[in-house]
């Protein structure tokens, strides 16, 4: 017994180091954004330490190009995630509400462009638009981004509702709602916070699209091809600061989140 | 004559690509009989430069002495990706947002020779007087009036003397193996070719054909199968420089300069086998109506008061005669900079400079492929 | 039968109806969209696509609820299957057309199909180094992320508690920041003077790790290991989080007891745990072999002109050479070698799993 629990208990020790490392490897660049959001670099490149200093934070939209194209990524993110948030549940609703012929072959249809490497879904669009001699800027970066987060709302919504009990809408109409009236008394309030979690992620996804941008923005900037840019001139210490006031403000988004969907599904069980 | 083929390359670009993409005032532009020169136009302008390549306070001084209402952006990254940027806009003849490009000369080069450059509204820009004579006539535009340059400068080599333990002086010692997995070269083709040919004794200025730049393609080929070069970067090479990533590099003169006050144990040298000089040059893109502002800006940057506030804080050579005495009047470190002889090179510097010619589309286009294979990519 | 019977009966089979409407009007949609046709064709196309959906209008119209009941899900998914289609498969279509057009002269920017199986051909010898390299970085990152995500999503999963949540969070959160950003900020991690190197230098391990071919000539930054260490860090929670969905099914009660029968910790953990966890491993191996096979970030600024990848070999035909028909080609030629995977994947695991 005591051989086996301490080889055990060795064993158990290894395997939470080696977590521990992960979570170490996970949080070491994020730890160097942060800290060199407080640097005072001489030159024109934020690499070295050079001295703490909180400029940076006192005037984190000082860098007008910069501050500019995280407007533009904002902005784009927005409407997209808007416009996937809505086709993407729709997709997801079908597919868990009803048994229908063909729900195989869509379920296939949906995960192909998430298996798809993003450089050939950027290049292949970005084909299909020089083809139709159409002109890239917002309208082509939006129908890149609604494109890629549709199949990715589709199926982490289509998850989050794997196990919703579709009698509760049949109860309600039993009982003399009208269909309509019970999905959104009774289905909707419910796949809500799965829904509001994926446009979440998905906006997330677009603020950060880099590669699929790259081919699809023409002249306009966004906030992640500025970093490109820039990254072959001069890096400010403000990407730092921005880039850490963009991580607060997901990390907060994502805990309020959490809170108000739980607060809501307790309401719910308590009622 | 020059401008009457432009207009009916234009006009035969624009019926391929069909009269619908064809917009009314490019119309109205095309058949208007004078292809530009006679500027005219809204008061308004948009010039897209290099980053880091003008002080602010010309910026917002141009706009109150001239009343235009100027934009100012530096999302010119790179000659080829501004390039595959633009080009499906201009191939149907349609017009890009900026006024004002400042495109490498090779560049500029492509962009007179596709008709992608308006002729300058010459007449309205006397200061245009003040251009450096060598800089004058380039074989694209003979006339000197599609281009007006906006900086020069010199390639050549910089070194981290901490890194090298040495003075450097020839090409060759970026192929020491000394500094294997040591060295930087730049992604602009002609910069890193350029002084690779010349420490092989090639004349740059003299080279048309593929051929006779192979030899060079093959050393650098060599160069990385043994891994002596490290990376191809932008402008990013000073951050590798200074960080010690890189021992030595191709470097251009003016980075080189603002690096080296911080950083003393950095160098910058013209290898005694030669160096090769450029300029990036402001180009009026075909499209744009605001030839007055455009001439208004020209001729304000060709006055030697401003072009020198601009050396002041870019550190380049500048192409506006006159310069050199407006630093000294300003006093202080601008004064110093009339010193330096890399922003001023003496006549026998200038004589160890050359410059590469115009390459025709295909020879253009088997260095570009061969340059790509040896980047990696 | 008259016609109106016709209708009548297609009208009692909802579902074909349904089925029906919705293919022909992706179809229509891929086929406006890749110019399969134009000019009064695209019109007479648009049109029938218009009437498909009065007709489809109707059929609900005049049938009763089960009829409406019928159709309700093809109507919900229509919108985001006719966008997947004009703006996922109508770009490929336009791809393979690309990839096998050629260009007049340099600065064509229309090039005309032609049939260039040429194209193919350099995308194939040319770039071959380019393309061994990506799948072999993205093989041996996946292989890394499972070493280092299967010990996390376990602790998470069987020693997290309470915790359990918020440790998911710590994992996720970083990835919230900026994908350059973090790329870049290794840059700083691995820089010759930087704080790994030096550790090493320290710790005497360079010539260890010299010798693995882990660093090369003193540095870091710069080599196959860094190209691979960015890809394996930027990937990893596509990794970590589906192990971890596998593993939070299984009751810690089955791995009591599978201790009492195999009496040993280590046994129970390879005859029950990682049969379980193999799912998530599966899931986890696509998302991150597939992103980092078609990645250029991590190889251009973390990788020397030697670690370049295929990512970067389009890249640089598409956005620098324009060379279209070619960046095409290669676009093609790694699709297909990725889907021929996924395919032979989804044949043992079943779709389902992916989410």
């Amino acid at each position: 017994m005591t051989a086996f629990s301490r080889r055990q208990r060795v064993g158990q020790r290894v395997i939470n180091t080696i977590a521990g490392l992960g979570l170490f490897y996970i949080f070491l660049p994020i730890l160097v954004i942060v800290l060199f959001s407080f640097n005072a670099p001489k030159g024109k490149y934020n690499i070295k330490w050079q001295g703490f200093t909180l400029d940076n934070w006192a005037n984190p939209f000082s860098e007008t190009e910069l501050t500019s194209a995280l407007w533009v990524s904002l902005r784009i993110a927005l409407i997209s995630t808007f416009c996937a948030t809505v086709l993407g549940s729709l997709i997801a609703l079908s597919l868990s509400r009803y048994k229908f012929k063909g729900s195989g072959g869509i379920n296939l249809f949906l995960v192909l462009p998430l298996t798809s490497p993003e450089i050939v879904l950027g290049s292949s669009l970005a084909t299909l638009f020089l083809n139709r001699g159409v002109n890239f800027g917002y309208v082509t970066i939006i129908i890149a981004h609604i494109m890629f987060q549709i199949s990715f709302v589709a199926v982490t919504v289509r998850a989050r509702i794997r196990g919703f009990d579709w009698t509760l809408e049949q109860a309600a109409m039993d009982l003399g709602a009208t269909p309509a009236r019970a999905f959104w008394k009774i289905t909707f309030p419910l796949i809500l916070p799965g829904i509001l979690a994926a446009a979440l992620l998905s906006f997330a996804l677009s603020i950060d699209d880099f590669i699929i941008t790259f081919f699809n923005a023409g002249s306009l900037v966004t906030f992640p091809l500025q970093i490109f840019g820039a990254s072959r001139v001069k890096i400010p210490p403000q990407i730092n600061v921005l880039a850490t006031m963009l991580l607060i403000a997901s990390v907060s988004l994502m805990v309020a989140g959490t809170v108000i969907g739980n607060r809501r599904q307790r309401k719910l069980a308590g009622n | 004559m020059a401008g009457k083929l432009n207009r009916r390359q234009f006009l035969i670009r624009s019926g391929v690509a069909g009269a619908s993409a064809l917009s009314l005032p490019a119309l109205l532009a095309a058949c208007g009989g004078d292809d530009g020169g006679s500027g005219g136009g809204g008061n308004s302008l948009f010039f897209e430069n290099w980053p880091e390549y003008i002080d602010e306070e010309t910026v917002a001084l141009f706009a109150a002495a001239s009343g235009v209402d100027f934009k100012y952006t530096d999302a010119y990254n790179d000659n080829n990706e501004y390039f595959a940027k633009v080009q499906p806009l201009l191939a149907k003849g349609k017009k890009i947002e900026p006024d004002i490009i400042a495109p490498t000369f090779w560049m500029a080069g492509r962009f007179v020779q596709l008709g992608w450059a308006q002729k300058l509204p010459v007449d309205k820009i006397p200061n245009m007087a003040n251009l450096r004579d060598d800089l004058k006539g380039q074989p694209w535009d003979k006339a000197q009036e599609y281009n007006l340059p906006w900086q020069t400068g010199i390639a050549g080599i910089a070194y981290n003397m901490k890194a090298t333990g040495r003075e450097l002086k020839s090409v060759e010692d970026l192929f020491d193996p000394a500094f294997k997995g040591k060295i930087g070269m730049l992604t602009e083709m002609r910069d890193t070719m350029g002084l690779v040919l010349l420490g092989l004794g090639k004349n740059i200025s003299q080279i048309t054909t593929f051929d006779e730049a192979a030899a060079g393609f093959e050393k650098m080929e060599k160069a990385k199968n043994d891994g002596q070069i490290r990376a191809f970067t932008g402008n990013d090479y000073l951050d590798d420089l200074s960080a010690g990533n890189f021992a030595a590099c191709v470097a251009w003169s003016g980075d080189v300069l603002q690096l080296a006050k911080d950083n003393p144990d950095v160098k910058f040298f013209i290898p005694e086998e030669g160096g090769t000089s450029w300029f990036d040059t402001m180009i009026w893109v075909k499209g744009s109506e605001n030839g007055d502002a455009v001439a208004k800006w020209m001729d304000y940057v060709y006055d030697p008061v401003n072009a020198a506030r601009i050396t002041a804080s870019v550190q380049y050579m500048s192409p506006v005669k006159g310069v050199q005495d407006e630093l000294v009047k300003l006093g202080g470190e601008a004064a110093a900079l009339a010193e330096d002889t890399l922003l001023f090179p003496d006549d026998a510097t200038l004589a160890r400079l050359q410059s590469w010619g115009a390459l025709a589309e295909e020879e253009e286009a088997k260095f570009d492929e061969a340059f790509a294979a040896i980047t990696g990519a | 039968m008259n016609p109106t019977t016709r209708l009548a009966t297609v009208a009692s089979q909802p579902e074909r109806v349904g089925l029906g409407v919705m293919l022909a009007l992706a179809l229509g949609a891929v086929a406006l969209g890749a110019k399969w046709v134009s000019g009064p064709g695209a019109a007479v196309v648009a049109a029938l696509m218009l009437a498909a959906v009065i007709g489809l209008i109707w059929v609900a119209f005049v049938g009763g609820l089960e009829t409406r009941r019928a159709l309700a899900p093809y109507g919900l998914l229509k919108p985001g299957v006719l966008w997947l289609s004009l703006f996922f498969l109508a770009p490929l279509w336009s791809m393979v057309v690309m990839s096998l057009s050629s260009k007049q002269s340099r600065f064509d920017f229309f090039p005309s199909f032609s049939w260039e199986w040429d194209n193919y051909r350099t995308a194939l010898t040319d770039f071959r180094p380019q393309f061994l390299r990506s799948f072999g970085y993205a093989a041996i990152a996946t292989l890394l992320t499972i070493l280092i995500g299967f010990p996390l999503a376990y602790v998470i999963a069987f020693r997290g508690g309470k915790y359990r949540n918020i440790l998911l969070g710590l994992v996720v959160v970083p990835f919230f920041t900026s994908y350059l950003i973090r790329t870049l900020a290794w840059g700083n991690i691995l820089a010759d003077e930087g704080p790994v190197v030096s550790i090493f230098d320290n710790l005497g391990l360079t010539g260890v790790l010299e010798s693995l071919n882990i660093m090369d000539n003193g540095k870091l930054l710069n080599t196959p290991a860094a190209v691979i260490g960015g890809l394996t860090y930027n990937f990893l929670p596509f990794m970590v989080l589906p192990i971890y969905v596998s593993l939070e099914k299984i009751d810690p009660r089955l791995v009591d007891a599978a201790m009492d029968l195999y009496s040993s910790a280590s046994a129970a953990f390879r005859k029950i745990v990682v049969p379980l966890a193999l799912p998530g491993i599966f899931a986890g191996s696509l998302l991150v072999f597939i992103p980092a096979a078609g990645d250029f970030v991590n190889a251009q600024f973390l990788g020397n002109p030697q670690t370049t990848m295929i990512g970067n070999s389009i890249q640089d035909q598409f956005l620098r050479q324009l060379n279209y028909p070619v960046a095409s080609a290669m676009s093609f030629v790694l699709m297909f070698i990725i889907t021929v995977a996924v395919l032979v994947y989804t044949k043992f695991m079943g779709t389902e799993d992916l989410a």
